[in-house]
């Protein structure tokens, strides 16, 4: 029993960790140009699909490759399209990542197939270890280690560098930020480029973790990452993070614990939380009061 | 020389003017400022009063460039046109908005650091800490605290602080003692008559009509987005020239 519940944690720390680096790749961007976006899925499965094309030539050529895909794709995103929706309200700009969302998926399918592609991703982390007498997936080690380490550098970049601050000012109060004279062309890259980073740690994670990638790979995660920034507080960066980590953990939870019969609704329980959290705490659980408004 | 050094000496170094010509603001095609021209030269402070929706934030928003405007906004003789609100700052004007809008979750010294991000001269980056430190010291006492712990007089000398960072020749002020205690008040004005003093060219938007007029070299009542009266120190205590200045 004691080693079931110490395998769940694990697994549920894991599973909280992929998800609160998908949930706050959301939140950088919002924060400073309040756009939800969506079609962050699609960049998950651009990095993954590189990971899978390109594993065969070592993973120190795929790992690096696929975070030059998520950025270079990211910022893409930002001067094709978003750039151009400056003035655009947040509902305007979250519709408009649906359509790009759903474009790049058929253009995925064109490009690959409908069908899954695979290969053996850091096969290496899919054996299960045995540490005093506890049954546990290296995976999930692994995962919990990255994305610690992810964390940890994004927090010395933001709180020691120069360009970290600008990006936190601007996420708090983006026309403030302006108005000090931070340049706001440069903090929206950079959101955007470290959206990208932290959607291949998220795209490194799943690929390993399925070994096959199809063109709707990284919309799952993609919903519940925003789903987790709501709860949080999409306003903050660390609401986004904490939003998703919770969400990724309560289901990793209610997958292991619920009854068979009921656990394949614990999507369903999820989302009551969400509902729960609208009605009593709109802004996030990690906002007081209302949040800012924004103009 | 520090803008506190500057002030005692009385020198005022050359600094550069702001000049407004024809300075037309709307908003959704609602127009909030209707041709206002003003200056303020170095060394100068120029209030600018009048009733609620007058136009007077809007003022200073288009001469920062945050929001869309018509006519010309020139710093040193050279025109703004088109310029977003990062580049203004470049050019030697800085925002100390309505509200104050320091970054609450960032520390003192970070507030200052931000600052600083529009020098146009990157290694005065400490003299102007020190600088700022100087004329407010409470900034150096609580240079780790969160800014949003900070009251809000305190709150208030961080963001002019913050905008002298950038090393302005010309200071716009947003109604800098809404909100605060008449000794906060105090401290605000007796600072902003050192930055004065000390060669830069202050434009202030404020409620307190008396306060400022006595205050300020020269002092505009805005009415309807429109300068509907120019006056002078000696008008403080007039009763007559206030009634008139907000009641028409």
């Amino acid at each position: 029993m004691t080693g079931q519940l110490i395998q769940s944690l694990v697994d549920a720390l894991s599973a909280g960790a992929t998800l609160g680096l998908a949930a706050l790749s959301i939140g950088l961007v919002f924060g400073v140009i309040r756009l939800a976006n969506f079609a962050q899925a699609e960049i998950i499965t651009a990095s993954a699909y590189c990971l899978i094309f390109t594993w065969e030539l070592g993973w120190f050529i795929a790992v690096p490759l696929s975070i030059i895909v998520a950025v270079a794709m990211s910022l893409l995103m930002e001067f094709a399209v978003f750039s151009r929706m400056r003035s655009a309200n947040p509902a305007t700009l979250l519709i408009a990542s649906f359509g790009l969302s759903f474009l790049l998926q058929r253009v995925y399918e064109l490009m690959f197939s409908n069908n899954v592609r695979t290969a053996p991703v850091a096969s290496g982390l899919a054996q299960t270890v045995e540490f005093a007498g506890v049954r546990i997936q290296l995976l999930s080690v692994a995962t919990i280690v990255i994305a610690g380490l992810v964390l940890l550098g994004l927090h010395l970049f933001l709180t020691r560098t120069s360009m970290g601050l600008q990006l936190k000012a601007a996420a708090a109060d983006f026309r403030t930020a302006r108005l000090v004279g931070i340049p706001a062309g440069r903090v929206i890259a950079l959101s955007f480029a470290l959206s990208g980073i932290l959607a291949a740690a998220v795209a490194f994670v799943l690929t390993v973790q399925s070994g096959a990638v199809g063109p709707t790979f990284g919309v799952q995660i993609t919903i519940l990452a925003l789903v987790g920034a709501v709860i949080g507080g999409i306003d903050k960066i660390s609401g986004s993070l904490a939003g998703g980590f919770l969400v990724g953990f309560v289901t990793s939870m209610l997958a292991t614990w619920l009854p068979q019969e009921m656990s394949n609704f614990k999507d369903a329980y999820v989302f009551v939380l969400v509902i729960g959290v609208l009605l009593f705490r709109p802004s996030g659980l990690l906002i007081k009061g209302r949040g800012v408004a924004r103009t | 020389m520090s803008i506190v050094d500057d002030a005692r000496s009385g020198s005022g170094q050359a600094s550069r003017g702001l000049r407004v010509e024809g300075l037309e603001v709307a908003y959704g095609g609602v127009p909030a400022v209707r041709g206002i021209d003003l200056e303020v030269k170095a060394g100068e402070a120029v209030g600018l009063i009048g009733p609620n929706g007058a136009g007077k934030s809007s003022t200073l928003l288009g001469i920062m460039g945050a929001i869309e405007r018509s006519g010309r906004v020139l710093v040193d003789g050279q025109d703004l046109a088109g310029l977003p609100p990062e580049k203004v700052v470049r050019r030697g004007v800085a925002l100390v908005p309505e509200g104050r809008h320091v970054f609450a979750e960032l520390s003192v010294t970070d507030n200052l650091r931000l600052g600083a991000v529009a020098r146009r001269d990157r290694a005065g980056y400490s003299e102007a800490m020190e600088h700022v430190v100087t004329l407010f010291p409470m900034l150096r006492d609580f240079g780790h605290r969160q800014a949003g712990l900070l009251s809000g007089g305190q709150q208030q000398q961080l963001a002019i602080g913050r905008a002298l960072m950038s090393d302005p020749d010309i200071l716009l002020l947003d109604e800098p003692s809404l909100g605060l205690s008449p000794t906060a008040v105090d401290t605000v004005f007796e600072a902003l008559d050192v930055i004065r003093a000390a060669g830069k060219a202050v434009l202030v938007v404020e409620q307190r009509a008396e306060f400022t007029i006595a205050f300020c070299d020269r002092t505009f009542v805005l009415h309807d987005g429109e300068i509907t009266l120019s006056l002078k120190p000696e008008d403080a205590e007039k009763v007559d020239v206030l009634t008139k200045a907000y009641f028409g």
